[in-house]
């Protein structure tokens, strides 16, 4: 099979997945009174004048990279055979954290960002951690820790924030951490734009996006390439056989956790660098479950998750827009929604077909008499609970 | 068979194929009402095809069923169970937490308006319990029931719902000895009552024991009917296997005097405390192989466990070579020279959704062609596919082609082949040939004797007796997970073995 014929193969069925998730938002708002082809028309509108497209673009850019994190953080757990819901609660904790301490500290440029940076990444894999050290001791699902914990870590984020992290003056409507002296900035990538010539936007194009992009092509090569990421895989389609070949059941659990919540510590990074330098109220929330269905609308790849978090990102842009043209901007939370539920299906049904085809396609390839056909598709669906090896059938 | 009263269950013709494999072919079956009819066969010669069938599971491409003389199609296993046919599967459905009343009635239970009358269940699961002397208590949990209990709350379970026609699907595998009994005892209490029970097996002593007819499958189709009373168990494997019956004798012994592994007293314990392997010791020398005879569930599977490591010991050492590997990680015993070949390769040898060539890997990440450095050798592991595929015979389009889509036969073969290139000092091979057809099994024994005279020393656990006798250089035997025996495969028939798996035999050698 050619590489073309795999991407579009695995491509599939996350395009149809969209398609149909758009036709069921049409649906909806029609039932709800508003025209979808206008709303598609006011989402696709990036503005009139070069510098507004630019900037338009910019901002969805800067909306992926934090999305595009948050994918592969629950994507490594995901690999794994692990559910981390609790991404939420480790970019929180761990962006407070890391903005408390990048305005507690002055130092040389390069180092006050790579401190900053440490931080978070740490406090993410403790946090993390911790769902990993009760599911090895003590049998706790990561699922259930994982989502309490988002809860202690919200409510532990704002007592530091109203606490001993408070930075803004008593009484303002908004509180935040103190600011990160401009030592602690994430320098802006505007200067892209003058090179190519093209009209320099007053939004600041996140510095973070190398980053993400390193952290993607680390993770990528990790994941695919080396005996780290084998084991982690096998942990994942099947932790039986991958503990009778060797790996480590527990201290897989451990690491892939420390890893997942690693890269969930630099989720809120680009933002907290790049624009707001300090924590706060209005700080972005949502990321870590976001990253969930960015991580299923790209199939744990992370060239996937990259163009989920894209296309989740232009959907978070056209919300003021469409407010703007008398649209509820909850349309866009519809078609999130609906693009997940649609991606999980299709994912599914994906799963199912290139199983079958892979059993159907062995019977072809092997020869009639000699030994024997596979497990018919068939059986697969039914029968739970019946001896693996009696799925074999015999020739004639 | 010339009785005037209609077959309770007739099979005619039945032929059942799925995409390029004809599972079942001609099928005939006549089973008379208020016996025990065994269907026996080999691991995949089509007994639970032939028996999803008959439960409604699947339909027939060709060929009718008839129940008392009347034909019947059965779309859903609901309609089966409505025509009187209910089906006791081999791993028990049931629900740990449940009361045996609230397992029973799951899913038709009478109600009262719409909760659950359970006066009324409870009358007829006791009047089901004495009637057919399965001594269940309605209200005890079911996790609190042992395996035999839980076997008879699944019988139950069909007789509340009305089965004339029981089906039960290699009942005794998850039994002990004791608990064969008593199930044979429970199904005489059935055929009193003029229930028919078809049995599905191949374990040959135990159905000359309870069967009243017997039909053999073989490849698909039956074979023929045999009468228990008159049919020795050496015919009946001979008309399970064919006329080209391989042979997995082994002449000339090649055992040499230096030790791979030494286990002195092993000792594993399972959840609840019990000891599941009790104090075993041996020794496998260099191009020997030793021999676990066994019925299942007694302890084999433990002891695979205990030493590959995936099981902590609560007493004794394992020593591989001269080294002390008790307390070595299932890694690091992998590299220090086991191989394994899993008894259920799905579960422990394969990831099936993955490529073959990463099935390569499996259990050899650390070492060349598989790795370099800390890094995966794709290109390495790649290649020595294809070479494994070459010299192993294993039939698939390629090295990305997934391990799903081989048969049975071919994935035992890669895995074999995976094992074996990494030349290791002992093989524990559990179960090497079941569920793989006669070609691949004959093909897999040819490598083991090979590697044997090469000086690899194997431990082979196996419910195939013959293959036990014919390959073993000693033999072991455990029961209630103790070495009950230690026996001469040279002097023994599979006979006095069975007889010694069962406990039946007086003890001869080390006990």
């Amino acid at each position: 099979m050619s590489v073309a014929r795999r991407v579009a193969q695995s491509a599939l069925a996350p395009v149809v997945a969209v398609v149909i998730a758009l036709i069921i938002s049409a649906v909806v708002m029609l039932a709800i009174g508003v025209n979808p082809l206008d709303a598609l028309r006011v989402m696709v509108d990036f503005g009139d004048s070069p510098s507004q497209q630019i900037t338009a673009l910019v901002v969805v850019l800067d909306r992926a990279v934090p999305l595009f994190l948050a994918g592969i953080a629950v994507a490594i757990a995901f690999r794994a055979g692990l559910f981390n819901i609790g991404v939420e609660g480790q970019y929180r904790m761990a962006t407070v954290l890391a903005a408390g301490v990048g305005a507690a500290v002055v130092l040389p440029g390069p180092l006050h960002v790579l401190l900053i940076v440490v931080v978070a990444m740490a406090v993410g894999a403790l946090w993390a951690g911790i769902v990993a050290v009760l599911k090895v001791t003590r049998g706790v699902s990561e699922v259930i820790s994982s989502i309490m914990l988002n809860f202690i870590a919200l409510g532990t984020a704002s007592y530091l924030l109203t606490g001993p992290l408070r930075g803004s003056e008593p009484g303002a409507s908004i509180i935040t951490t103190s600011d990160i002296p401009e030592s602690g900035w994430m320098p802006s990538l505007n200067g892209i734009f003058d090179l190519l010539g093209l009209a320099n936007p007053p939004r600041q194009l996140y510095g973070f996006l190398i980053v993400a992009l390193v952290v993607g092509l680390l993770v990528s090569v990790l994941l695919k390439r080396t005996r780290f990421g084998f084991d982690l895989r096998a942990s994942g389609l099947s932790p039986s056989a991958a503990s009778a070949s060797g790996v480590d059941a527990r201290g897989m659990v451990v690491k892939t956790m420390l890893l997942s919540g690693a890269v969930a510590g630099l989720i809120g990074l680009p933002d907290l660098l790049g624009r707001d330098h300090s924590y706060g109220t209005e700080f972005t929330s949502g990321l870590g479950f976001l990253g969930i269905a960015v991580a299923l609308l790209g199939r744990n790849s992370p060239v996937g998750i990259a163009l989920g978090a894209l296309l989740f990102a232009f959907l978070d842009r056209a919300a003021v827009p469409l407010q703007i043209a008398q649209i509820p901007s909850s349309v866009v939370t519809i078609i999130q929604g609906t693009i997940v539920l649609a991606v999980v299906i299709a994912n599914e049904v994906a799963r199912r077909l290139t199983r079958r085809q892979a059993e159907r396609g062995s019977v072809v390839a092997a020869p009639p008499t000699g030994d024997g056909g596979t497990g018919p598709a068939l059986h697969a669906g039914i029968g739970a609970g019946e001896p693996s090896d009696e799925r074999r059938g015999t020739p004639a | 068979m010339d009785e005037s009263a209609p077959l309770a269950v007739e099979l005619r013709g039945i032929t059942k194929r799925f995409p390029g494999v004809v599972a079942n072919k001609d099928i005939e079956l006549r089973v008379r009402r208020g016996e025990v009819h065994a269907i026996v066969g080999e691991n995949g010669a089509g007994k639970s095809t032939l028996m999803k069938t008959l439960y409604g599971m699947h339909r027939p491409d060709e060929g009718e069923i008839l129940l008392d003389g009347t034909p019947v199609t059965f779309r859903s296993p609901a309609d089966a169970i409505a025509a009187g046919v209910g089906m006791v599967h081999q791993h028990f459905m049931l629900a740990d937490n449940f009361t045996v009343l609230e397992n029973v009635v799951l899913g038709s239970g009478p109600t009262k308006g719409v909760r659950l009358d359970r006066a009324e269940a409870r009358r007829r699961i006791r009047e089901i319990s004495d009637s057919y002397a399965l001594g269940l208590d309605p209200d005890t949990l079911v996790e609190d029931l042992g395996v035999g209990d839980r076997q008879r709350v699944e019988i139950a379970k069909v007789l509340y719902r009305g089965a004339r026609t029981l089906i039960l699907d290699e009942p005794t595998a998850v039994l002990v000895p004791q608990e064969v009994d008593e199930l044979f005892g429970n199904l005489a209490e059935l055929k009193r009552e003029g229930l028919t029970v078809i049995f599905i097996s191949h374990k040959l002593d135990e159905v000359r024991k309870v069967a009243d007819s017997i039909t053999v499958i073989r490849r698909g189709t039956t074979v023929g009917t045999a009468d228990p009373r008159t049919t020795t168990a050496k015919q009946l494997a001979e008309m399970m296997v064919g006329a080209e019956l391989p042979t997995p004798a082994t002449r000339t012994s090649t055992v040499r005097e230096a030790p791979v592994l030494q286990l002195t007293g092993v000792t594993v314990a399972s959840l609840d405390g019990r000891r599941v392997v009790d104090d075993v010791s041996f020794t496998v020398h260099e191009g020997e192989v030793v021999g676990i005879a066994g019925v299942e569930g007694n302890g084999q599977a433990e002891l695979v466990d205990a030493i590959m490591g995936l099981r902590p010991l609560v007493g004794g050492t394992l020593v591989l070579g001269t080294d002390d590997v008790t307390r070595w990680s299932t890694r690091q015993r992998r590299d220090g020279g086991i191989g394994f070949i899993p008894e259920d390769r799905h579960r422990q040898g394969m990831l099936l959704d993955a490529p073959l060539w990463e099935n390569r890997i499996l259990g050899h990440q650390t070492r060349p062609p598989s790795a370099k450095g800390a890094f995966i050798d794709r290109k390495g592991a790649r290649a020595d596919t294809e070479r494994i595929m070459r010299e192993y015979d294993v039939r698939a389009p390629g090295p990305d082609t997934l391990a799903v889509a081989l048969s049975g036969g071919n994935q035992q073969k890669l895995i074999v082949g995976r094992e074996m290139s990494a030349s290791p000092r002992l093989l524990l091979a559990a179960h090497p040939t079941r569920g793989v057809d006669v070609g691949a099994q004959s093909a897999i024994w040819e490598l083991l004797k090979d590697a044997r005279a090469g000086g690899l020393g194997i431990v082979l656990i196996s419910a195939d007796l013959d293959e036990l006798i014919g390959l073993s250089d000693t033999l072991r035997v455990m029961l209630r997970g103790r070495v009950v025996a230690a026996l001469d495969p040279a002097r023994l028939t599979p006979e006095e073995l069975g007889s010694h798996m069962t406990g039946a035999a007086q003890p001869a050698g080390a006990a």
